[in-house]
């Protein structure tokens, strides 16, 4: 079993990372290459950059959708923010990342930590409530979409209960392992599912802007592409 | 077998259309920038389902298809099974989706469900723009024939026809026009104002939505008065006085071409830039994508008329009486220019001041609805009842709800489909007028009087 847990939280662990980050990156490139692609051949090369630097910042800090709308949009935040700060900040992953990479910075506290990692766990169960309860979000998902979601709540109710023996009826190893094994699996599939979202939103209003910038002579190749230069409306 | 559509199509080639849909996709993926923006979006789907709850469409229909992501996806699935290795290697081994007719049937529907008005992307974390998949998905179907016969015929006349504008109007007739338009005002204020024809070296040349000319003569005249009580330097030029340009609506083509004769005609009357009537997307088509089609950093400048007068008012050139308008008057922002929060502020300060009882409509400004007439439906009669009953739906309880007189729709497109949204709910005390409407009513006419005997 130990042999498990250290290939679990050791070289799977680090090969999940490593994919994780070089993919995201590449998606973040990607992005920004395209951006560059069609401002070389835009007919018009300005950005409404503040525009785009506010809608941005909305999105990434949506402090001010949270009492907006619905009980999904706060759940939506309140999950996200958990998700994001407990795995980085809690003692335990700080001194695995620290020995697996170099990398360290300081600890949460733990009581502060069980919040955000109750936040998350909370947060994706609305979620999830909300896409089968709302109509609208239920016609819209595809089995993948449910996938995400258990591949996200597993390693946070394992790495909840693992920290927490006193409210874990499992055996302990076997809790553990399936934490370090989930966690891994997230990670790796992180630039192979929607979760790409993470590098994808910074660079997304950008996009949709530069998206407006066409260029100019493309109606007269696309014409010609399909032998119409000569033809009547 | 093809479906039949439910606006008018003119006859088109029926076979292969599956494979001249993808020839053409292919065709402007290579040519244009689309690529790499679809590419993106393809990529991006987190289906969170927080854009429908601001579609109008999706709000009275509920259907799954009118729900913005899901619309989108339909050419965004073409995208991935096409054009992306992955895609064409699933393709290749599960067989799982192919385009067929009853696909782009249904395509050919949902794309001119959607009014383009990107609503919806106020609320996308995704930042993902509906508007411009729908605006591309319409020039895609466009190329294999599929695009509503109301906007072709439009289009076609104005850029081969004889009258080079979409409304047919000969020169001759609209110099009558607007001598005709002179004399009223002459007749009705007592004032000498003037709409100058082919001036050149004026500071403006003058794009109304051309159909103005025979529908919207209180605004034409409104117009004109503010432009000689401040002085302004403008002119209507003969070669192309149509700020319409449906090619925003169906094909990069086609905008291109019009825009550029926009800007060949400022610079035949040796202009200084393009003065947009009230005309909400005659002043994006030609604020948005004349320095794209013709000049880039160097394209004339693109003004919208309430611009223009709300600089001179402020500047105390134009004496407007203060609650002049008794009745209470609400304001209807267009999409195309008000949803990238560009023109909000201008008409209302000119309204606050001019009528006694101002009330805005719930919500407005950026988040306004769309009249459910944008994005060229309001073109196509056959559609009507779907425009008004679902698509202007909310526009319909917006106005009801301010109990308003006066709509103010500063938009040839919106103005047509607010009338009928009216019209078909009942609201028949309703007017629906431009700025300049009510601008003709308040103006202060002693101190115009006084101020041109100063200056003499
Ligand atoms: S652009 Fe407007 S009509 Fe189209 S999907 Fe978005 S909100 Fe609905
Ligand atoms: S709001 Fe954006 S991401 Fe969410 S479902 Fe709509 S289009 Fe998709």
């Amino acid at each position: 079993m130990d042999a498990w847990l250290d290939f679990a939280r050791g070289p799977a662990f680090r090969f999940a990372l490593a994919v994780m980050v070089l993919g995201l990156l590449r998606h973040f490139a990607l992005a920004l290459l395209s951006v560059r692609a069609i401002l070389r051949r835009a007919g018009d090369k300005t950005l409404p950059v503040t525009q785009i630097r506010k809608a941005t910042l909305s999105w990434l800090f949506p402090v001010k959708k949270l009492g907006h709308h619905t009980l999904f949009a706060a759940a939506s935040v309140l999950f996200h923010l958990g998700a994001i700060v407990a795995p980085l900040l809690l003692a335990a992953h700080v001194t695995l990342i620290e020995a697996s990479t170099g990398l360290a910075w300081p600890a949460l506290n733990p009581l502060a930590a069980d919040i955000l990692t109750l936040l998350a766990i909370g947060g994706l169960l609305v979620l999830f409530v909300v896409r089968i309860a709302k109509r609208a979000a239920r016609d819209l998902s595809q089995r993948s979409d449910y996938g995400v979601l258990l591949l996200v709540l597993v390693p946070f109710v394992t790495g909840f209960l693992a920290a927490h023996p006193g409210l874990n009826p499992f055996p302990f190893t076997a809790v553990l392992l399936l934490h370090f094994l989930s966690a891994d699996l997230l990670l790796f599939m992180f630039p192979f599912t929607k979760l790409v979202h993470v590098v994808l939103l910074p660079a997304t209003q950008l996009v949709s802007e530069a998206a407006w910038r066409f260029d100019p002579d493309a109606g007269e190749k696309v014409a010609k592409a399909l032998g119409k230069e000569n033809q009547r409306i | 077998m093809p479906r039949k559509m439910p606006y008018y199509v003119e006859p088109y080639d029926l076979v292969g259309r599956p494979a001249r849909f993808l020839e053409a996709f292919a065709a402007i993926l290579e040519h244009s920038t689309y690529g790499p923006v679809i590419d993106f979006y393809a990529r991006l789907k987190t289906r969170c389902a927080r854009c429908p709850d601001l579609c109008p469409v999706y709000q009275v229909t509920g259907e799954k298809r009118d729900i913005p992501c899901e619309r989108s996806d339909m050419l965004l699935e073409v995208y991935r099974r096409y054009f992306t290795t992955r895609g064409k290697m699933k393709g290749r081994l599960l067989d799982d989706f192919e385009l067929t007719d009853e696909y782009l049937d249904d395509m050919a529907e949902s794309y001119w469900r959607c009014t383009a008005c990107r609503r919806c992307k106020l609320e996308c974390p995704m930042g993902i723009d509906h508007g411009l998949i729908t605006h591309l998905a319409r020039w895609i179907l466009s190329e294999i024939g599929i695009v509503p016969k109301a906007l072709v015929v439009s289009v076609r006349e104005q850029l081969e026809g004889e009258t080079k504008n979409t409304s047919a109007i000969p020169v001759p007739a609209l110099q009558d026009n607007c001598a005709f338009l002179e004399d009223e005002i002459r007749e009705m204020f007592g004032y000498e104002a003037k709409f100058p024809i082919d001036v050149k070296g004026a500071e403006w040349v003058f794009f109304p939505a051309v159909s103005d000319y025979l529908l919207e003569a209180d605004t034409l005249m409104g117009i004109a008065v503010v432009m000689q009580i401040t002085g302004g330097s403008w002119t209507i030029g003969t070669g192309d006085f149509d700020g319409i340009n449906y090619g925003l609506f169906y094909s990069d083509r086609m905008l291109g071409r019009i825009v550029r004769n926009e800007a060949a005609e400022v610079r035949r009357l040796e202009a200084k830039g393009v003065l947009a009537g009230e005309c909400g997307h005659a002043t994006r088509a030609a604020k948005g994508f004349i320095p794209t089609y013709a000049g880039g950093e160097n394209a004339p400048p693109v003004m919208n008329i309430m611009q223009y007068t709300h600089r001179v008012w402020k500047e105390g050139k134009l004496p407007l009486l203060a609650g002049a308008i008794k009745e209470r008057v609400t304001y209807h922002d267009p999409c195309n220019i008000a949803r990238s929060g560009w023109i909000l502020e201008e008409p209302r300060d000119i309204l606050k001041h001019i009528c006694a009882d101002y009330v805005d409509m719930f919500p407005n400004r950026r988040e306004n609805y769309c009249c459910g007439g944008g994005g060229g439906s309001v073109s196509i009669d056959e559609i009507r009842e779907f425009r008004t009953k679902t698509g202007g739906k909310a526009k319909a309880d917006q106005i009801r709800a301010t109990g308003a007189k006066y709509v103010v729709a500063p938009c040839a497109n919106c103005k047509k489909q607010v009338r009928e949204v009216c019209e078909d709910h009942g609201l028949s005390e309703v007017e629906t007028v431009g700025l300049h409407d009510l601008i003709l009513k308040a103006i202060d006419w002693d101190r115009v009087k006084n101020v041109k005997k100063e200056t003499a």
